[in-house]
């Protein structure tokens, strides 16, 4: 994630964009992971559409084994079946994902922004609240606010973005920082420009590249983290997702390995497609590094 | 006397966190809702409104709230982490009754991981389009992307019942002591497992830094007046860039820290491995409030003084920063 | 005592028994703690006045002779005049005093020693419980996992004896072992008390208890032959295992003083639970015969009423609601409960105590699909965690949900809470149905005093037969608690308090 700076560009630069798109495209890698992560999404979106059934359901004997007619990919100890739990539970597992990466861009870039703008006070206070949350050890800081205010969806979103926003933020300032220097934000301000107006509308996309491929790389880091909670049993016990289903079925894994093999396959799967596309965007989106390959 | 004043500075600005990490764990006791007692009843197999009374006096929760934190504060200064009532013992003792497992296994995988990390990251730089490079490369991402938890059950399923040549579980076998090197061997086969699904993440990310870190010193300029010295390649490479690239390696270690106790939770977890890892999740199944928020002081603490340390080494380590 | 071929066998000395446990022990005395984690390490380590056989006898442990004063309010126990502590001092009727008051005191079950009033001692070796009220319980208060006696030289200096350092390392006892080390959270280890006071015993040189919190665990080390035993297993799936594997045995002996029965429990002050009909018809909906032999796979039995079948107060002479679909369908019609035009004629929403997966969760999202046959929509609220349930039952802000409770050798102590309408608690574990029948409180109030035996069952007869023609709540399964044990282990303990019992008996055949 310690994408390098990239080069300023005037706002509305049209033929970096493609010549972004084209590298990004011409990598066999990127190009797999953005496949496979719209497989994925699709699935999930479309799945539930197309397939009517509700996963929480007993569809067959417990604990049947894959690849039999009434269960293709087995079902797990309740009897619930594992491939409609795969179907449905993308949806919670890419929500909470964006929701939780959403919320930490968000927070971390109006931090960041403003941390690297304004300087000074500013940028001290918020560094160290930054800070702050970076030694909270976040996994279990996570845990603490899921096992106080019972894990929900939401709760659990807001406790992974509230963990994972300060790498953003840094970054943020640090293209802020260098950005609010040059000449186009400086003629911004001579012709009277409001503050809001310079930072979002001539610096801010100046500072996308970078916090692009930050971003995507946090979708994925969201995504391992609300796994890992389900895993420590504090998903949500009323929404199938991945990881919920890897959390039910790990006291039973040795007897009924398919059940939590086929969820933790799908989350890899996920992520892989995911940093798949971060690489390539960073190759993309980084003149730098083009130039090196 | 800068160098001083500079560890003064950090020291105190350490101090501050730790206050503010008491605070927040402070509020997070007060923000629950329900009433910690109610758990307590559970494991005491029923309860009285006498035991209740008690147990909230025990915890203070009938005092006014700035005298709570007053006395919250004060006690942790002193060493008390509150009391487990699930355990039934001091917190303190507790946390450092587990530690020593965690950090075994810390250590080990980070050994692991940053020996064969850099190395695969440093065999990656050296031609970075060949087959080699393209390989770690893709073995990285993977192992970047697979759930530490995930890797784990895998290898219990695979070990437990396809090749049981390991152990899949615990810390030491059930067996009276043995003598110290027979003892040592046992925790050792039972490291092995925990250790390398711990070190898989890991290894991915110091072979992913090592590689763009050696690329970019790389192609610095004073690798190409090595280069145009007339340096053999083999010496531009280790003498020259390895030094400067592993820098930031060295510097991620320390910052690391927060995100190996993460996956150390999920593996002991896994592993049944007795360390504080084991202790949040064994913590979170209870409810027990106060080894959690221990647990979450103690590792805040641990990973502050990383960090601090991590400042101080790099100050010692890189020239650059001491000249500025 | 015995069981399988230890009639034949020759008892041999020496060897290591490993024992599992799925719940660690978080500390040792079980005079200040209840729970399976601390009662059966604990029994190993003290001596009680009492141990009890299968059949529910009292026998000599501490006390060599005991008698009931004439007019029940006296209990007068003669000690061993051998018997020392791990630390070779002697026990004295003054440790048996400070215990039994300690226990009183700082115990959660709080009526098992309630009318205790002081503790006499005439002599080091007599001690004489006087008693407010005859209470007959306490010979059953009296045994190995509820009444351990206490050094009053270690556990009397003045430190709160529920966070006395004694009580998770150095604990000094007089049972057969003592304990001589602990890896917290993994394992720790008893060894052999040479002076212990019952000569010859214990066999074992050694018991190392291991944890496993997961069973899955457990069985691979079965399989592989490094664990001997491990008590209070209840996983279905695992315990199928077991018995399919010929080196190993199974048993569901030695829980009856436990005395664990799995129930749905109604809000009876909440409509419309408080109509009588409507619980009936729910109780008839409820195919217990489905629940055992297909959710248990027959390894659980059918609970009957309010007491376990094991325990001496059983009374089978009771109102039973066979499975008869029409039989409810037709109550409820009369409860004023139509069907609407998608069929359904009640929501409702079930809780379960999270924790006994077996017993508890896979019950009540059985209650969706067997409640639905007769118009009842269910929705199973999965409880976030122990605390959100139990906050539920104490706030009353439930319509059904499972639970369970022990007995723990009588009534008294862990049966009354349930039943008591003074019981009707913000607390979980109380009488949370909130059942109240004046009939009731005075035939468990007059049993609680009686001394006769055989006046005390045909009073708690008559408390069954009004309790399940009540039907506060619905009676589902006994506990499925069985050991599992490696055939090498003989006179695997199957008294009524089974492990939580001394097992100075168990030896290791090669």
């Amino acid at each position: 994630m310690s994408a390098p700076p990239s080069s300023p560009r005037a706002p509305d630069a049209q033929s970096p964009t493609r010549e972004a798109a084209q590298v990004f495209l011409r990598r066999p890698a990127a190009l797999a992971g953005l496949v496979l992560f719209a497989l994925i999404v699709g699935l999930s979106l479309l799945g539930p559409v197309l397939y009517e059934a509700d996963p929480f359901d007993i569809a067959s004997a417990p604990l049947t084994p894959p690849w039999s007619s009434e269960a293709w990919l087995g079902s797990d100890q309740q009897g619930r079946d594992v491939l409609t739990g795969l179907v449905y539970g993308g949806r919670a597992t890419l929500a909470v994902g964006a929701t939780a990466a959403g919320i930490a861009v968000l927070i971390g870039v109006t931090v960041g922004a403003l941390a690297g703008y304004f300087g000074g006070v500013v940028d001290e206070m918020l560094m160290r609240i930054a800070e702050f949350f970076q030694v909270l050890p976040a996994l279990l800081f996570a845990m603490v606010l899921a096992t106080l205010f019972s894990p929900s969806l939401v709760v659990i979103s807001l406790a992974i973005g509230v963990v994972s926003w300060p790498p953003t933020a840094r970054l943020t300032r640090a293209e802020f920082l260098k950005l609010r220097e040059l000449d186009f934000v400086a003629a911004e301000r001579v012709i009277g420009a409001s503050t809001g107006r310079i930072l979002w509308k001539a610096i801010l996309p100046n500072a996308l590249p970078p916090l692009i491929v930050s971003a995507t790389f946090a979708i994925g880091t969201a995504i391992l983290f609300e796994a890992s909670l389900s895993f420590l049993g504090l998903g949500d016990p009323n929404r199938m997702s991945w990881g919920l289903m890897i959390g039910a079925g790990r006291s039973y894994m040795l007897t009924c390995w398919w059940a939590v093999t086929f969820p933790g396959l799908m989350i890899f799967l996920a992520v892989l497609a995911i940093s798949l596309i971060g690489d390539g965007l960073n190759d993309a989106l980084n003149p730098k590094l083009r130039e090196r390959r | 006397m800068a160098l001083a004043a500079f560890v003064l500075r950090r020291f105190l600005y350490a101090a501050g966190l730790v206050l503010a990490v008491l605070v927040l764990n402070f509020v997070l006791i007060r923000l629950a809702p329900g009433d910690p007692t109610e758990t307590l009843a559970g494991q005491m197999g029923g309860m009285t409104e006498e035991i209740r009374t008690e147990l909230r006096q025990a915890y203070g929760l009938d005092l006014p709230m700035l005298q709570q934190l007053g006395i919250y504060v004060g006690r942790i200064l002193r060493g008390d982490l509150g009391y487990s009532y699930f355990f039934n013992l001091p917190v303190t003792s507790l946390i450092l009754e587990r530690m020593p497992a965690t950090i075994l296994l810390l250590l080990a995988s980070l050994t692991v991981s940053v020996t064969l990390g850099t190395t695969l990251g440093v065999l990656a730089s050296r031609r970075p389009q060949g087959l080699l490079s393209q390989l770690i490369t893709v073995g990285s991402v993977v192992g970047y992307s697979a759930p530490v938890f995930w890797t784990g059950m895998l290898l219990v399923i695979l070990f437990a019942s396809v090749f049981p040549i390991l152990p899949v579980s615990g810390i030491r076998s059930a067996a009276v002591s043995q003598g110290a090197l027979r003892d040592a061997l046992d925790v050792a086969r039972h490291l092995v497992l925990p250790a390398l699904s711990l070190s898989f993440v890991q290894m991915a990310q110091y072979s992913r830094l090592t590689r763009a870190s050696m690329l970019d010193v790389l192609g610095a300029d004073y690798i190409r007046t090595a280069r145009a010295k007339g340096l053999g390649e083999s010496s531009v490479f280790f003498k020259h860039a390895l030094r400067n690239a592993i820098l930031p390696v060295v510097t991620i270690i320390g910052l690391q820290f927060g995100n190996m106790l993460a996956g150390a939770i999920v593996v002991e977890t896994v592993f049944n491995w007795p360390g504080l890892g084991r202790l949040a999740f064994d913590s979170v199944l209870r409810r027990d409030y106060p080894t959690l928020l221990g647990l979450l002081f103690f590792s805040s603490l641990l990973v502050i003084v990383a960090n601090q340390m991590t400042d101080l080494a790099y100050r010692f380590v890189d020239p650059r920063i001491k000249a500025g | 005592m015995l069981l399988a071929s230890a009639a034949v066998a020759q008892e041999k000395r020496g060897g290591t028994l490993v024992m599992g446990q799925s719940v660690p022990t978080a500390q040792f005395n079980n005079a200040v703690a209840s729970g399976t984690g601390v009662m059966v390490p604990g029994a190993q380590l003290f001596a009680s006045p009492l141990m009890h056989d299968e059949s529910w006898n009292p026998k000599p442990y501490l006390a060599e002779r005991w008698e009931i004063g004439a007019d029940a309010l006296s209990v007068t126990l003669h000690l061993r005049k051998d018997a020392v502590f791990h630390d070779g001092k002697p026990v004295t009727s003054e440790d048996v005093a400070f215990s039994i008051l300690a226990i009183r005191d700082n115990h959660p079950f709080n009526t098992m020693l309630r009318p205790v009033e002081r503790v006499d001692t005439p002599d080091p070796h007599t001690a004489i419980i006087r008693l407010k009220s005859p209470h007959p319980a306490i010979l059953y208060a009296m045994g190995p996992p509820l009444m351990p006696i206490l050094p009053k030289h270690v556990y009397g200096d003045g430190k709160p004896i529920k966070q006395h350092p004694n009580n998770a390392r150095n604990v000094v006892g007089s049972g057969p072992f003592r304990l001589v080390d602990v890896k917290p959270g993994d394992q720790f280890v008893l060894e052999r008390f040479d002076k212990f006071f019952i000569p010859g015993k214990p066999y074992l040189d050694r018991i190392i208890v291991k944890s496993y919190p997961d069973s899955q665990t457990s069985i691979l080390e079965f399989e592989a032959g490094r664990l001997h035993i491990q008590p209070f297993f209840n996983r279905v799936l695992e315990l199928e295992r077991a018995k399919g594997n010929a080196q190993l045995g199974v048993t569901g002996k030695g829980y009856e003083a436990v005395g664990g029965i799995n129930w749905l429990l109604f809000n009876n002050k909440k409509k419309p639970f408080d109509d009588i009909r409507v619980r009936q018809a729910i109780a008839h909906a409820i195919d217990k015969n489905f629940i055992v032999k297909a959710l248990h796979k027959g390894l659980s039995k059918a609970a009957t009423g309010p007491i376990h079948s094991g325990f001496p107060q059983y009374s089978p002479d009771v109102t039973a609601y066979p499975y008869d679909l029409k039989k409810a369908e037709q109550l409820l019609e009369a409860a004023g409960l139509k069907k609407g035009a998608d069929g359904i004629r009640l929501k409702l929403t079930c809780d379960y105590y999270p924790g006994d997966e077996d017993g508890q969760k896979r019950l009540a999202e059985y209650m969706k699909p067997a409640l639905k046959r007769v118009g009842i929509d269910v929705e199973v609220r999965a409880p976030a965690d122990f605390a959100a349930w139990a906050k539920r039952m104490a706030d009353k802000d439930f319509d059904i949900s499972m639970d369970a409770a022990f007995a723990w050798g009588d009534p008294v102590i862990g049966v009354n809470r349930t039943y008591l309408s003074s019981n009707i608690r913000p607390l979980v574990f109380t009488n949370n149905a909130q059942y109240v029948n004046p009939k009731v409180d005075e035939l468990l109030a007059t049993a609680e005093r009686e001394s006769d035996q055989a006046k005390r069952k045909a009073l708690y007869a008559e408390f069954q037969r009004i309790v399940t023609a009540d039907v506060p709540l619905y009676w589902l399964t006994e506990l499925p608690y069985h050991t599992i044990y490696n055939k090498k282990v003989q006179n695997v303990p199957t008294t009524i308090w089974g492990t939580a019992s001394p097992m100075m008996d168990v030896w290791l055949a090669d």
